[in-house]
């Protein structure tokens, strides 16, 4: 019991920790329909600290490829913003596709050889079970300072998510609030995909959300069905990947997908009673 | 004729035949939001792939001789694993017809990433009990011009041929599935038709293409267009035209300063669609201010 604490504390911690904010940016961008964003910030954040590595030479995990990363993706953040409020007749979320494609091959080309390079399966799989004390502190202290700025702006990041012809409608500045968004966002993503891969992140951003939008529009609400789901299946995902042998961050994902099947046919069973 | 000659100039045969049922299909896909379907089929495929990889180091240093002369079906790239990738496809595409969310508050387009990330959990899951699991999951990952065959060339041209007279003579219940889908008769019955033809495409060109080059054949000629015009066959011209310009000038310059070509060809495809949002939104303000005057 000991050693099972001692193994999976941490990386459990990670998951309630990243499971909160993800949560809560979830329900946004479900909102929003802009699905892709995750992806494509990932990949962007993946530019930066290649970039950075041919530019400074610097490794992965050193102050100058953070801040690379982050300069990328506050770059990509004006541009969604740019691009939702000023292009006409296809969807943001088309063109935060495209930026993905572009993006992914633009890493490619940087590096020079096809896709899928020597860290493919550890950048998608992640590595949650080597998760370090230091990773989970740094984590929490941006985590909050997010949170807090997403506290100080609720207002009108609500507004614009619930309805964006009507925030325009009234007068709100709706390219700076959504660079504000994509922008914070962009921060957690970079952050979390560098601990746990981006199959973990992707799924604690999107599953979480959709399983309370099953039972409820209140947001309060949401975010505790969102947040007992993220729990639930983190603890599962955790002790299946321990007992059974398999990598921690696809088996969270993999019971995060489980507790939505469960979720929607007991909401559809509850609709037909 | 040199040998690089013909080579690019089969490449640019290809992509033109390619480019055409791609940039139609690439409209339905932009103006329904359901961008991550090809991801999810993608996947999927590279998941039968997977499966395939599986039976055949499991078997193949069987005791029976038949066991493991049949599992060489299933080797990467050989007959056997496109079959289980087209399987999984199809699979996946009844998948993407049948879920629907009932209520607004769950976009179509979350339930399609939710069955990508599945597709790409249980990938991972796969390849934790493979051995030298990392290079597959490269090889799914990139594909290979390696594995182009002549066959498999003619093969890919004529299935594609097919689909595109298939997809004219039907048109009007495509087009109205996307406009209209309401009015349409077996609604998920049109759905199913229009992911496998999707699904198809995906076993067919990612391993030639990629997964990268594949998707971006699908999205930028066909978003670029539905930047530009609402009309169909209008659409369908003015993106391959531009798929098409931005392909052989990629394909050019990956043979002139020997780029990889996958990540040229998109990146170019790219730079066209950057410039047609750079050129969009000035048409848009002008056309805003001559309304103001």
């Amino acid at each position: 019991m000991l050693q099972l604490l001692h193994i999976l504390g941490l990386p459990f911690l990670m998951c309630l920790i990243m499971g909160t904010i993800l949560a809560y940016f979830g329900i946004h961008v479900l909102k929003r329909d802009i699905v892709f964003i995750n992806i494509a910030v990932a990949q962007v954040a993946a530019i930066g600290s290649i970039a950075a590595h041919l530019v400074f030479d610097a490794e992965e995990d050193t102050l100058i490829a953070y801040l690379s990363s982050l300069g990328c993706v506050l770059l990509i953040a004006a541009f969604y913003a740019m691009a939702r409020r000023k292009i006409i007749q296809i969807s943001i979320e088309a063109v935060i596709g495209i930026s993905y494609a572009i993006t992914a091959a633009g890493a490619m080309f940087l590096i020079g050889i096809a896709p899928g390079h020597a860290h493919a399966e550890e950048m998608l799989a992640g590595k949650l079970l080597w998760v370090t004390p230091q990773h989970i502190v740094l984590c929490l202290v941006v985590f909050t300072a997010v949170a807090f700025c997403i506290h100080i702006f609720k207002k009108p990041l609500l507004r614009i998510s619930e309805n964006y012809e009507e925030a325009i409608r009234q007068g709100l500045k709706v390219i700076w609030w959504d660079f504000v968004f994509y922008g914070l966002l962009g921060v957690v993503i970079t952050l979390a995909v560098r601990v746990t891969g981006i199959v973990t992140v992707f799924s604690f951003l999107i599953i979480p959300a959709t399983i309370s939008a099953l039972f409820t529009a209140r947001w309060g609400l949401r975010m505790l069905i969102a947040w007992v789901a993220a729990i639930v299946a983190s603890l599962g995902g955790l002790l299946f990947a321990y007992f059974f042998d398999f990598s921690v961050g696809p088996a969270i994902a993999l019971f995060l997908g489980a507790v939505l099947a469960i979720a929607a046919l007991f909401s559809s069973f509850a609709k037909l009673t | 004729m040199s040998e690089a000659l013909k080579l690019f100039s089969l490449q640019i045969a290809l992509v033109a035949v390619v480019l055409i049922l791609h940039t139609y299909l690439g409209l339905h896909i932009i103006r329904r939001t359901l961008i991550f379907s090809d991801l999810v089929l993608d996947q999927l495929a590279a998941f039968g792939a997977l499966v395939g990889v599986g039976i055949y180091t499991k078997y193949a240093f069987s005791d029976s001789i038949v066991l493991a002369k049949g599992v060489v079906l299933f080797k990467y790239a050989s007959v056997g694993s496109y079959l289980l990738a087209l399987v999984a496809v199809l699979f996946g595409s009844l998948l993407l017809a049948l879920i629907k969310p009932k209520t607004r508050a769950i976009p179509r387009e979350a339930v399609i990433c939710i069955l990508y990330a599945m597709a790409l959990v249980i990938s991972l899951l796969l390849t934790d009990k493979l051995p030298n699991a990392e290079t597959y999951v490269t090889a799914t990952l990139s594909g290979s011009l390696l594995w182009v065959t002549w066959p498999l060339v003619i093969v890919t041209a004529v299935v594609y041929i097919a689909l595109l007279i298939f997809h004219y003579i039907l048109r009007d219940k495509f087009i109205t599935l996307a406009e209209n889908p309401k009015t349409l008769k077996n609604e998920k019955l049109w759905d199913f038709l229009f992911f496998t033809t999707q699904g198809i495409i995906t076993v067919l060109i990612v391993p030639i293409a990629g997964v990268l080059l594949a998707y971006a054949f699908l999205m930028i000629p066909a978003a670029t267009a539905a930047m530009f015009t609402k009309k169909w066959t209008k659409a369908v011209l003015i993106g391959w035209s531009i798929g098409f310009v931005a392909c052989v000038l990629g394909l050019g310059s990956s043979y002139f300063w020997n780029f990889p070509y996958g990540p040229t060809l998109v990146l170019f495809l790219g730079l066209f669609f950057v410039f047609a949002m750079v050129l969009r939104c000035l048409l848009s303000s002008r056309n805003f201010n001559s309304k103001r005057i």
